[in-house]
């Protein structure tokens, strides 16, 4: 079809745009390579079916907004469809009266769906321009006083626009040149929609036919030339760097264990991530992967409650200071700006409260999380600026070996007056029942402990607790970013239980479990950690105890982020329930199981406030009250907490009482 | 210039106080130790004064047992340069002239241009150390700083005094001077603090050496206060009531 001429330029063209994308590309992955803690490249194979359903099978995509979702997955279908339909193309430039198998069953099927899905992408990038630009879609953009830098804001209205019109020329050219070919070559029933518009062009003198055709393929492959080299800079690089991320992110045993600090190793003088760089890999490529459609800030408890926590502006200010400084970081200059000068406000650092679910929903496997983080390690242990209750809390962790900062020796006094068995008496048992500083302090927590004890009793367990040699996990500090604390905490425990006996560990305190199930095992410390849930629903199912179904009203029940989408513990909480119900049923809230709202508590969030915006736990406890339950089962003791005190602020006293599971079941036995 | 800040090592406030077997003193094998708050803020107002003035050396001096070490390094983690350890093995209460004499003769040898000490230890309350310290090596002395500004060769403070009412001073170096507790918000040792910390010298030197003066005050008993419960219900007319409300909150408790 191409002259001499353009088969020349067209060569010339393409070994230009290869250069200047080599370069470019080239660039992008050496500033990925430049940040902490390398990628295991070789994760790529062995997580090869997890990108495959990301990219072919658009899994991720369907999580949440399921008809944006399938919209894109039209359209991402469509361009993976392309990627061949361009080569094919080119042969068909190239090589005169060229035809994909022509006459062939296999041939009109590949030119039937390419048909197809050109004008599926079409109508589909139709709909998303039209929601960005004109439906004003607030889902897209973030809301005051978020930080989103101005780069960013400009940027990020380019560059949709940029791919949106790429898309739409690139397809559109495509499509159009084939129906010219059509006009010319005579009709074409594989390609129905193409052939419907060729009969357009039947006037058309048949000269400017072909140079409509001529200017059609230029248009569709010379703007994949033109592209090539800006995909980098552009967000439609998450079409592969999505998955890529998705294969290569490290993989955790639970979202919030960033593996240990070695504080012996003196080379380290860096604790945390304070600037660019001190990122790890995979969170450099975070930025390269998103695709800033904001599904993170949808799901963020602190955005939605008006704080200035926005996950996704985190990644769209990496990506936009990436963009600008690219060339200069990946030529070895070290830029030291402040992560909490452009990335997120250290305000916005404490408004988290890892509840992970920006993790959780994200199609291309980003862990806003984790930068946030990282950055308080930085704040925490380098810069020493962080709330001032955050501080005593440490304080008195430190002191008292409780975030409470009460007495060690009245750790024992919610056992007075029922039998609790003690390690420093028995030395060994089957379990060690960890009952948590909130189970020995807070009154409430006390009553928790003691259901846990009456079911434990009640069944015959071998158990017994630790009492006053117990002390806190570390988990608030960890996750406030006091790594040596919680360092400091760990081995203390860790000593205490090298003294005894025991096979297992069971903890009402969904906190308590992830720390010594997940993180403990990071710094070498193995145990088998069951959180109360489980355990009761096995004391259930093993006949060891035999609760009453008595309760005749509907009951809700709360997700903890540490039991479920930290530890993917949801089904347990809900059969130990369900042992219990009578004429009563178990109704969900507006958001469960995986997508819980947080109460509030986590990420430390327990132990200071976040003034911005509203409370979290009073919106939770709105959506307890839609569901017309007058119990929301709760597992955790934070949440309880929180709870409790949602349902006090907002005046809701007489309509709901927040209990937890093992009370619940206790008063069964009884 | 070189500040010492006196720390003392306390029973927590929420520590657990058992009385010892002897009903002489307490029991110090359940309780939890601190760095005593008000020292905290002494020794923030000299770490903000050694940040924003040049050469300035912090000395944390501390007495009592072994485990006092313990405030020393907190104390070196967020930034003093240099502990002097007092070893005293002796727990039992002293009264505060000798504590001030040991405590001069150990830092006498130093010549500190400043002396800050918190404004009163948070277990016995005496509230003089520094200000005995002041007058035994003769510096100038002051109480209940609220703000201090360093000024060449003399110190303006500024005292808080009774009713709103504040009074500035300025003192000649060197000068001995408590902080009122709530001036600053001391801060948490950053992780190079901490390791640092560990690095730091801490120079040990024995209480009995520095002066052989025994204690002029004896405890002869220590006891947990009696709490008891007393209900009253008042009966009668309102106006009998009343008057016997008053009565009570005017003779009994003495509130009014």
């Amino acid at each position: 079809m191409l002259s001499n001429l353009e088969k020349i330029i067209f060569v010339i063209l393409a070994l230009c745009s290869l250069s200047a994308s080599y370069v470019t590309f080239g660039r992008m992955f050496k500033v990925i390579r430049l940040g902490a803690h390398p990628i295991r490249w070789s994760d790529v194979i062995r997580n090869w079916s997890k990108g495959a359903a990301a990219f072919f099978g658009q899994k991720t995509v369907f999580k949440t907004r399921p008809i944006i979702g399938f919209v894109h997955a039209l359209v991402a279908w469509g361009f993976t469809l392309y990627l061949a339909v361009n080569v094919i193309d080119v042969l068909y430039g190239f090589i005169p009266n060229f035809k994909f198998l022509p006459d062939n069953t296999l041939g009109d099927i590949y030119r039937f769906f390419v048909d197809l899905f050109s004008v599926l992408v079409l109508i589909g990038v139709f709909y998303f321009l039209l929601r960005r630009f004109l439906l004003n879609d607030n889902r897209l953009i973030s809301r005051e006083p978020v930080m989103l830098s101005d780069k960013a804001k400009r940027g990020m209205f380019f560059d949709s626009l940029l791919v949106g019109s790429f898309i739409i020329v690139h397809i559109g050219s495509r499509f159009l040149s084939a129906s010219f070919e059509i006009t010319l070559s005579g009709a074409d029933w594989s390609q129905p929609a193409a052939n419907l518009v060729s009969n357009l062009w039947t006037d058309i003198p048949t000269g400017k036919v072909k140079t409509l055709e001529h200017i059609t393929w230029w248009l569709a492959l010379g703007l994949i030339l033109a592209f090539l080299p800006y995909f980098p800079y552009s967000k439609h690089a998450h079409l592969f760097m999505g998955p890529l991320n998705i294969m290569v992110t490290k993989e955790r045993s639970s979202m919030a264990t960033l593996g240990a600090i070695n504080f012996e190793d003196d080379e380290i003088d860096q604790f945390g991530a304070s600037q660019i760089l001190h990122l790890a890999q995979s969170q450099l490529l975070d930025g390269y992967a998103c695709i800033q459609c904001s599904r993170c800030q949808d799901a963020c408890p602190a955005y939605v409650t008006g704080k200035e926590l926005s996950p996704s502006a985190l990644e769209i200010n990496k990506r936009y200071f990436l963009n600008q400084n690219m060339k200069a970081i990946s030529d070895g200059e070290i830029i030291e700006k402040q992560l909490t000068d452009w990335m997120l406000t250290e305000e916005a650092a404490w408004s988290c409260t890892t509840c992970g679910y920006c993790v959780e929903v994200c199609p291309v496997g980003n862990e806003p999380m984790v930068d946030i983080l990282k950055s308080r390690q930085n704040l925490v242990m380098m810069e020493s600026s962080f709330p001032k209750d955050a501080m005593e809390t440490f304080e008195k962790m430190e002191n008292y070996g409780n975030p409470w900062g009460l007495s060690p020796q009245d750790r024992e006094n919610w056992m007075e007056g029922i039998n609790v068995p003690l390690m420093r008496e028995k030395k060994n048992a089957d379990v060690l029942y960890w009952a948590g500083c909130s189970g020995a302090y807070d009154s409430r927590g006390r009553e928790i402990s003691q259901s846990v004890v009456n079911i434990l009793n009640e069944a015959g367990v071998d158990y017994a607790c630790l009492g006053n040699e117990e002390i806190c996990t570390g988990d608030s500090a960890r996750r406030i970013g006091n790594e040596y604390l919680f360092q400091t905490m760990a081995e203390q425990n860790k000593e205490t239980f090298k003294q005894y006996d025991f096979k297992k560990i069971v903890t009402q305190c969904p906190h308590c479990f992830t720390t010594l199930k997940n993180d403990y095992a990071e710094l070498g410390i193995e145990l088998d950690v069951v959180h109360h849930s489980k355990f009761i629903e096995e004391l259930i199912n093993d006949s060891k105890i035999k609760p009453k179904p008595y309760v005749n009203e509907d009951i809700t029940f709360h997700d903890p982020c540490y039991l479920g989408r930290h530890n993917n513990e949801y089904d347990a909480p809900r059969n130990v329930l369900q042992s219990i119900l009578n004429d009563g049923k178990l109704i969900e809230m507006e958001q469960s199981k995986s997508e819980s709202f947080c109460c509030g508590a986590g990420g430390g969030n327990m132990w200071y406030e976040v003034k911005t915006g509203d409370r979290i736990n009073q919106n939770r406890i709105g959506q307890a009250v839609d569901t017309k339950a007058k119990t929301v089962a709760a597992a955790c003791n934070f949440c309880n907490i929180m709870l409790e005190d949602g349902v006090k602020t907002t005046g809701n006293e007489e309509n709901i009482k927040i209990v937890d599971i093992a009370e619940m079941v206790s008063k069964g036995l009884n | 210039m070189k500040i010492a800040v006196l720390i003392k090592q306390v029973p927590g406030s929420e520590s657990a106080l058992p009385i010892d077997s002897e009903g002489y003193w307490v029991d110090e094998s359940s309780v939890t130790f601190v760095m005593n708050p008000p020292d905290n803020y002494a020794l923030e107002e000299a770490l903000l004064i050694k940040e924003s003035n040049d050469d300035v050396e912090v000395v944390i001096v501390s007495m009592g047992p072994l485990r006092v070490q313990k405030v020393i390094r907190e104390a070196l983690a967020k930034g003093a340069d240099r502990g002097i350890h007092i070893l005293e093995q002796d727990i039992t209460e002293k009264d505060p002239l000798v504590i001030a004499k040991r405590l001069s003769n150990a830092i006498k040898s130093e010549e500190f241009d400043l002396v800050l000490t918190g404004l009163q230890s948070d277990d016995t309350g005496m509230g003089q150390t520094g200000v005995l310290i002041g007058e035994i090596l003769k510096m100038s002395t002051a109480t209940l700083a609220v703000e201090t500004i360093i000024q060449e060769d003399h110190i303006r403070i500024k005292r808080e005094l009774e009713s709103g009412w504040f009074q500035w001073v300025q003192l000649s170096l060197p000068a001995s001077i408590s902080i009122q507790s709530g001036l600053n918000t001391p801060r948490y040792p950053s992780l190079k603090g901490i390791m640092g910390a560990k690095k730091k010298e801490i120079h040990s030197l024995s209480a009995t050496e520095l002066s052989k003066e025994e204690t002029l005050q004896k405890v002869n008993n220590v006891f947990v206060p009696q709490t008891n419960k007393q209900t009253e219900i008042i009966k009668g007319d309102i106006d009998q009531i009343v008057s016997r409300i008053i009565e009570i909150l005017r003779t009994d408790i003495k509130v009014i």
